[in-house]
């Protein structure tokens, strides 16, 4: 018997060897090699010199990364606070029992089954200056002429109002299945009580979605923060910086100018973002 | 009575503002990719191919298309097999570390475009860099932790009494996995397959930072460099933008039953 379970034990091992390995080189060492990278410097000539916290130091005292941190902050924050009701509308529709349901269930997924930059494009053309239905419409409320991608208050909110389309569904469907697991008895139980929608939804759907809650928002805050390609795509960072969070910083300060100590220091940085959301969720979750 | 009516109602037209919502983009850019160029009708009273043409006209547009069907198989190929071996082990095997297979929800979290610089250097150094090879890697590497995850689920879910007659029959673990479990699976495997497909077949990052010629540029990457030359030409941009997302639409639609049931769970199939 404790042979058996040796051998199950190495059985497992071996199974699983491939994932970890591939994992270990490809996803965990370059986080250690990211970190040794942005200590070092590469000059011009090609020779790398250990510069301990400089590029950290240089980067936020800068007042265009830091114009970076605060835009992507507000690109998060932005796409959450009107994804997020819409998502619990929407989520208590898909719920509901409706004909045809499970065929629009399909359909309201497909922004996100579309590429980021498929969509992107979809949407530089509903913006387009001179025939773009979004920009008419605009003119039309606005009473002038405004070119969307070229303002930057227009340029984010048209790459906020992209990210919403595409995280919405995903966020519907994700609380959705959440508040299948809810028996009907507790909202039959409420209603005998004569409790109404809404106190139906504060006391008893929304303290039992909590942690699909949490699940998705801290999932949506991260793919949002990350998100190089769209923006780039969209306004490529402009006008000036106007749009142009860290992951774009990053993106081109990496990938177009290989300036890669500087861009590994960026990639940090980005990942303690990460960890800040992912604490200050967690204790959300953890309150009353 | 009334009052329940009045709902149903309200429900139906908050229904339609969702649907229209998710829908109006896509209406859009099907209409653009058939309007001529400088129409600017909601909807155009004539249409032409011209767009399409024009895009299947160009030699770029079908190495692109090559290399990410390529991509796409070879990923879907590798992380099937991979997540196969790593999800039978979670779900069936005993072994000290289970714990910590929690961590395959953490990982998919951390951000790519900051693994993303290290592994520039890493190919680089392996030789891998500027390859076919470089970007399936890194996508089979990135899709596996929650390919592995959902694979555990697929074959948790499945009963054990088949495979254990296997296994006393002298049947080893490798070919009751293939043998039993994998048919077994069907669905799950399929759900899987369909995850990587989409991610794959989208993804731009990983090819743009591992690739430096033209010649290896995947769809995505193709479509960046049409929007650079073309500026506004709506007309060809959307054409290309429709014919990329075909496929993933196709496959999601087909599939969307155990898909759905794959990341959300049994209740909502």
């Amino acid at each position: 018997m404790i042979k058996n379970k040796h051998q199950e034990q190495a059985q497992a091992y071996a199974m699983l060897s491939p994932m970890l390995l591939l994992l270990a080189i490809f996803l965990i060492s370059p986080m250690v090699t990211g970190l040794i990278m942005s200590l070092y410097k590469t000059s011009l000539s090609g020779i790398t010199t250990f510069v301990g916290l400089r590029n950290f130091k240089l980067l936020l005292t800068e007042e265009r990364f830091l114009t970076n941190l605060r835009l992507t902050i507000i690109y998060v924050i932005g796409n959450i606070s009107i994804s997020l009701p819409l998502a619990y509308v929407l989520a208590m529709l898909i719920t509901k029992k409706l004909r045809g349901a499970t065929l629009l269930r399909g359909i309201f997924l497909l922004p996100w089954v579309v590429a980021p930059i498929v969509s992107t494009v979809l949407f530089r053309s509903l913006v387009d200056p001179a025939f773009g239905p979004l920009s008419l419409l605009l003119e039309k409320i606005s009473g002038k002429q405004i070119v969307m991608l070229a303002d930057p208050f227009w340029a984010m909110g048209t790459i906020i109002f992209h990210s919403v389309w595409r995280s919405l569904p995903f966020m519907a469907l994700f609380l959705a299945s959440g508040m299948t697991m809810i028996p009907r008895e507790t909202y039959e139980a409420a209603r005998v009580d004569g409790a109404g929608r809404w106190k139906q939804f504060t006391s008893i759907t929304f303290p039992l979605t909590r942690i699909h809650l949490i699940i998705i928002l801290l999932t949506i805050s991260l793919w949002t923060m990350q998100d190089a390609e769209t923006i780039y795509a969209m306004t490529e960072g402009g006008p000036g910086y106007s749009t142009e969070v860290i992951a774009v910083r990053m993106f081109k300060e990496s990938f177009i100018n290989f300036n890669l100590n500087n861009g590994a220091a960026m990639g940090i940085l980005l990942l303690l973002l990460g960890a800040t959301f992912m604490f200050i969720y967690t204790r959300i979750s953890e309150k009353d | 009575m009334k009052k329940q009516i009045l709902e149903r109602i309200l429900i139906k037209i908050l229904y339609f503002f969702f649907f229209l919502f998710v829908i109006f983009p896509f209406l859009w850019g099907f209409r653009t990719s058939l309007a001529e160029r400088f129409e600017t009708a909601l909807i155009p009273t004539r249409f032409t191919l011209m767009h399409y043409k024009i895009l299947f006209a160009r030699p770029e547009f079908l190495i692109y298309l090559k290399n990410s069907a390529v991509i796409s198989l070879l990923t879907i190929f590798a992380t099937l097999i991979i997540a196969l071996l790593s999800g039978y082990a979670l779900a069936r095997l005993k072994f000290s570390g289970q714990k910590l297979s929690g961590l395959l929800l953490i990982l998919p979290l951390l951000p790519p475009v900051a693994i993303l610089v290290p592994l520039v250097s890493y190919f680089q150094k392996l030789g891998l860099y500027n390859s076919i090879g470089a970007i399936v890697v890194a996508n089979v590497v990135f899709n596996l932790p929650l390919s592995v995850w959902m694979m555990r689920n697929f074959i948790r879910g499945c009963p054990v009494a088949l495979e254990e007659a296997a296994l006393i029959d002298g049947c080893s673990r490798i070919s009751a996995l293939f043998r039993i479990i994998v048919p077994a699976v069907g669905p799950g495997i399929v759900a899987v397959a369909v995850f990587v497909f989409i991610n794959t077949w989208n993804n731009f990052l990983y090819a743009f930072a591992l690739t430096s010629s033209q010649s290896l540029r995947v769809l995505p990457q193709g479509i960046l460099s049409f929007l650079g030359n073309w500026g506004t030409y709506w007309g060809g941009l959307t054409a290309a933008g429709i014919l990329v997302m075909i496929p993933p639409v196709i496959f999601f639609l087909i599939f969307q039953k155990w898909f759905i049931a794959g990341i959300f769970g049994q209740q909502l199939k």
